[in-house]
């Protein structure tokens, strides 16, 4: 079963995988892991620790540039997403681990398959995380982490519609932060802070960090956001979170 | 006890508050238990766990209202501030209403009382705007017993972002940077004020020994009535952006 919010959001990602792909191949392709808008190298950030021999599920792997690099470490990687197109370009890349194509609002796997659950700009910004976080809960094992990142609560509410990008003021609501139909075709999700903790600790999971990582100065993208921006406040957040 | 140059300079410019604190303090003492400039009642928000026949100490206390409420909750409550003139407040306002409980004066970033003594830890803009979070929320873990819970009220990190320097409301431009908030100093304003980013204080709190258990950003109600402190948001900035935030954690072990 998915939503309706889930089958928009599939017609978005079938639609624009390819141009997706091609826009930022080059950015988010690159030799080790690397988090979000910026591509912050995962060697610096240390959110995932060692994750060789671990069961990984990747929700919203997209191409799966994340888990393709995370199996060359050892890792017993699955790869997930919404859009079937998305899994063409995975698959295209050599992905060479299961690909399983589904909504993260209901995980077709068993209670407790995986010792960590990720995603980088994924199923967390693209599926209700009032489903996604239980389902996430359900899937880990007990010491189990999940961590994933998604745009920052202020940069959501500093979103100026008429300029297309973060300004340095307060735009919009930050009360009633929950779903938000883009004028792309998507919709997109995000919570006050203090909504992802009791989001977290109705399911169960422990909050490790929230990393609010500031790019250097030198930060380059391709997803068009204003690195003055960014240097001061933050864009991106990281959540970790733990299963006891 | 060795006080640091914040706390010295808060203790003076409480000083110089108090007696308009003295003036409002029968109003605080005597009404429903609630928190924050717009009064939420605690029956509403439930920041609090239960306090009934636990040993909870209110880090800056102030003129001790919140230990007021928490007594008639049940509590036993340790009031401790570093004013001597908000303490004297807190003295005429326990003869009057005929409720007592200790008061003690010291600074909330080194408490002379032993570990593991209290359950609950209490502070409403108190130990939590005016000293260093560095220092204080581990007085707090080293106060509290093993499972024991922290409730903390501080201003709104997203009003911080926009604080004007003049007493006058916050706007919705942001005047200052995220990255590194931590000491506050205001050019119409004696007090030494402190906030941290909310990824920051997790990482503090779970640094100092606690489980992060809640985090309210509370909103302004619908009737919420005009503060009377100038530099605060208005109910209108209220309804849209917290103004206010209490976290809740609970120490492990």
């Amino acid at each position: 079963m998915s939503s309706s919010d889930a089958e928009r959001n599939r017609a978005f990602w079938d639609q624009r995988a390819s141009s997706y792909q091609e826009t930022h191949r080059e950015h988010i392709g690159g030799p080790e892991p690397c988090w979000g808008i910026w591509q912050l190298p995962e060697s610096e950030l240390q959110v995932l620790g060692d994750v060789a021999g671990k069961d990984v599920l990747e929700l919203g792997c997209g191409a799966a540039q994340w888990s393709i690099l995370l199996a060359a470490q050892g890792a017993r990687c699955i790869g997930f997403d919404n859009s079937e197109r998305q899994l063409d370009h995975a698959r295209a890349a050599g992905a060479d681990f299961p690909l399983v194509h589904g909504s993260a609002e209901s995980l077709p796997f068993p209670d407790g398959s995986f010792d960590l659950v990720f995603c980088d700009h994924g199923a967390l910004t693209f599926a209700d995380p009032h489903l996604v976080v239980p389902e996430v809960a359900r899937v880990l094992r007990g010491g189990g982490l999940f961590a994933f990142s998604i745009t920052g609560s202020l940069a959501w509410i500093c979103w100026d519609d008429e300029s297309d990008g973060v300004v340095p003021a307060l735009q919009s609501d930050y009360f009633g932060l929950r779903r938000h139909e883009d004028s792309d075709g998507s919709v997109t999700f995000q919570l006050p802070v203090g909504e992802w903790i009791r989001t977290f600790r109705r399911s169960g999971l422990e909050v490790e960090a929230l990393l609010e990582p500031r790019p250097p100065e030198d930060a380059t993208t391709t997803y068009g956001y204003d690195l003055a921006w960014a240097r001061r406040w933050p864009l991106e957040q990281i959540w970790k979170v733990r299963k006891p | 006890m060795s006080l640091s140059d914040h706390a010295r300079h808060n203790r003076e410019a409480w000083t110089g508050w108090a007696p308009e604190y003295a003036e409002w303090a029968p109003g605080a003492w005597t009404r429903e238990f609630s928190w924050g400039v717009w009064r939420v009642p605690e029956s509403e928000l439930h920041a609090l766990p239960d306090v009934a026949g636990k040993d909870v100490i209110e880090l800056g206390c102030g003129t001790a209202y919140i230990s007021a409420g928490l007594a008639r909750l049940g509590a036993r409550p340790v009031g401790v501030d570093i004013t001597p003139a908000q303490l004297e407040t807190a003295r005429a306002m326990q003869e009057q209403f005929g409720l007592e409980f200790p008061l003690l004066e010291a600074s909330a970033e080194d408490v002379p009382l032993p570990d593991a003594s209290f359950d609950v830890a209490v502070s409403e803009y108190g130990a939590s705007i005016w000293c260093d979070p560095y220092r204080w929320i581990l007085e707090a873990a080293r106060l509290l017993r093993p499972g024991g819970e922290l409730v903390f009220l501080v201003n709104g990190t997203i009003f911080m972002l926009c604080a004007q320097e003049e007493e006058v409301p916050p706007g919705r431009e942001l005047l200052r940077d995220y990255f590194g908030m931590h000491r506050f100093e205001w050019p119409d304003s004696d007090g030494i004020e402190f906030h941290l980013p909310y990824g920051e204080m997790i990482r503090l709190l779970r640094a100092s020994g606690f489980e992060v258990e809640n985090l309210i950003e509370i909103q302004a109600p619908e009737d919420a009535e005009p503060h009377g402190y100038a530099a605060l948001p208005t109910p209108e900035w209220g309804r849209r952006w917290p103004a206010e935030e209490i976290w809740r954690a609970r120490k492990t072990g």
